[in-house]
């Protein structure tokens, strides 16, 4: 026994260090050396390839503080995240319940509904663009045909307009990962629970509140969490649908960092842009998590 | 979608002039001129390029890290995990500066080998965290046995562990190949040229050239040529995509 126990524990060392060191390498090279330069970069005024890198201590974050294209891009964020996460919650939670039907259409939603995250979000702007086209777009000609002619802005180029059309693509995009979330979510409530609560007169809106929203607590938490750190990092869908515009009424975080550090060349500033946004976003999941952190069913005796 | 499709094969004029239209016949010349003159074939080439690239490193590499986590634990191994694990939790963004930089010191920015190294990396957290938990769940008797038997490390690991895994191997795969066959973002910034443009910022250019020349034949066309392969990848494997992904945000 101990013979082959010291043949197993041969070359086990090597072996780590072979197979472990590719992946590491990279990785720590990659991944974890940049991310430690972003927070150092942010602490220097540096534009462009030049090299030269004045050291300047948190004066780019005193300059965030009196940016009011900061504030302003972090207030779009917020509110896609507030208003457009609240529909992206409602939605997907009606679209889990529809999930778990049985019968050939939940079948076909089950099939369909993950189809816009297989898209690339290239795909999923100009796809949006074209719906809010003003000359041949499908709002424009719903309009058209309610006789709200008037309402057919252009949605994308109009600043009211803009921000909400950008969160309905993204809404859009969103819905069938949480709504696939929920439906995972949906089944692991108890058969038990779900009828006593029927036994005890609770149908419809009235089970849903009392005892399914409740019983969800994790996945809340998760899609909130989820949600959160999305949000923030939406860059793509933005910046092919408006590039921030018009007059910066859809600006978001990433996109005037992306703005500030290559086409204005401000590397040191843009990262504290970067930083900033990272910072906000753990601070949103923290809160997140303080708040949904207990499991409220258990905590009733 | 069923929309796209059927404006792929309608003349540009037309599109305009009445969008909700069935087309007369179909026109093919909209995949033509979208794969040749607006060089999406090209595109596509790349893009076949960069995906197969990254997975052919990442795969291997992503399989031995994460058999070794799994297997053999030693000390650290789990601050190891930990913090590969933290790199699915951070926003690429924060790293988009100091990646630029990088790549201009290696002299690798702008070019094809840079994005598949950039790539590597940065799937690695998803795949060391997938194949983890594969091969955490093949029985251990099975490695002692063949130890026994005379294999070495190795032989145990690509003759015996390696395909077991196979099935995760496939699904990890191919949720890699759709994550890099969509990524954008990455792209835009590590290659500027054209002649390293994946699709993404191929269809990306053609839709805000389009606004001027109102092709809009060609780039509809364009976007089935982008969205086609996932869609059928998708179909064919759905279930497993679906329990991976919930499994990724429900750990991640």
């Amino acid at each position: 026994m101990a013979a082959s126990k010291s043949g197993i524990n041969k070359g086990k060392g090597t072996f780590i260090v072979l197979y472990l060191g590719p992946a590491l390498i990279i990785y720590l090279g990659l991944v974890i050396w940049p991310l430690i330069q972003a927070f150092q970069f942010s602490l220097y005024r540096w534009s462009g390839l030049s090299n030269v890198a004045t050291f300047i201590g948190l004066h780019n974050f005193q300059k965030l503080a009196h940016d009011d294209v900061f504030w302003r891009s972090l207030e779009h964020n917020l509110a896609l995240l507030v208003i457009g996460g609240a529909v992206i919650v409602a939605i997907s939670l009606v679209a889990a319940h529809l999930l778990a039907e049985k019968g050939r259409s939940a079948r076909l939603l089950r099939g369909v509904i993950l189809f816009p995250q297989m898209m690339s979000l290239t795909v999923v702007a100009i796809l949006w663009m074209f719906i809010f086209n003003p000359q041949f777009g499908i709002v424009t000609g719903l309009f058209n045909v309610l006789h709200l002619g008037n309402l057919s802005k252009t949605w994308l180029a109009y600043p009211p307009t803009a921000l909400p059309a950008v969160g309905i693509a993204f809404a859009w995009f969103a819905i069938g990962f949480y709504a696939m979330l929920f439906s995972a979510g949906l089944k692991t409530i108890p058969d038990e629970v779900k009828e006593a609560a029927e036994l005890d007169g609770a149908a419809g809106w009235q089970k849903f509140r009392k005892v399914t929203w409740p019983m969800l607590w994790s996945i809340k938490r998760i899609v909130l969490v989820h949600l959160t750190i999305l949000v923030l990092n939406i860059f793509v869908l933005v910046y092919l649908m408006t590039a921030g515009g018009p007059d910066r009424a859809t600006e978001v975080l990433l996109t005037y960092m992306y703005q500030r550090a290559f086409q204005d060349s401000q590397l040191g500033y843009a990262t504290a842009i970067a930083v900033a946004n990272f910072v906000v976003a753990m601070v949103l999941t923290f809160l997140v998590l303080l708040v949904i952190g207990k499991d409220p069913t258990e905590a009733r005796p | 979608m069923i929309w796209m499709l059927i404006l792929s094969f309608k003349p540009g004029y037309k599109i305009v002039a009445n969008p909700w239209s069935l087309p007369h016949h179909l026109h093919f010349e909209n995949y033509t001129n979208a794969w040749t003159t607006a060089h999406l074939g090209h595109d596509f080439g790349n893009s076949i390029l960069v995906t197969i690239g990254t997975l052919i490193v990442l795969m291997p590499i992503g399989a031995m890290a994460a058999y070794v986590l799994a297997r053999y634990p030693f000390k650290g191994s789990q601050l190891i995990f930990g913090t590969i694990l933290g790199g699915m939790m951070f926003p690429f963004f924060l790293v988009m500066v100091p990646l630029f930089m990088l790549m201009n010191q290696l002299h690798l920015y702008d070019t094809k080998s840079g994005l598949i190294l950039v790539y590597i990396a940065y799937s690695l957290s998803f795949t060391i965290f997938v194949l983890y938990g594969f091969f955490q769940t093949l029985p251990h008797e099975l490695a002692e046995a063949s130890m026994l038997d005379g294999c070495n490390h190795h032989s145990v690991f690509w003759k015996v562990m390696l395909p077991l895994a196979r099935p995760g191997m496939i699904v990890v795969a191919v949720f890699n190949a759709i994550g890099l066959w969509n990524e954008y973002a990455l792209a835009l910034v590590l290659v500027p040229s054209q002649a390293n443009h994946t699709l993404p910022l191929g269809i990306a250019d053609l839709a805000s050239t389009q606004q001027y020349q109102s092709d809009w034949g060609a780039l509809f066309a364009g976007l089935v040529i982008v969205i086609l392969p996932v869609l059928i990848v998708y179909w064919i494997l759905r279930d497993r995509i679906h329990d991976t992904m919930l499994a990724g945000a429900v750990k991640g």
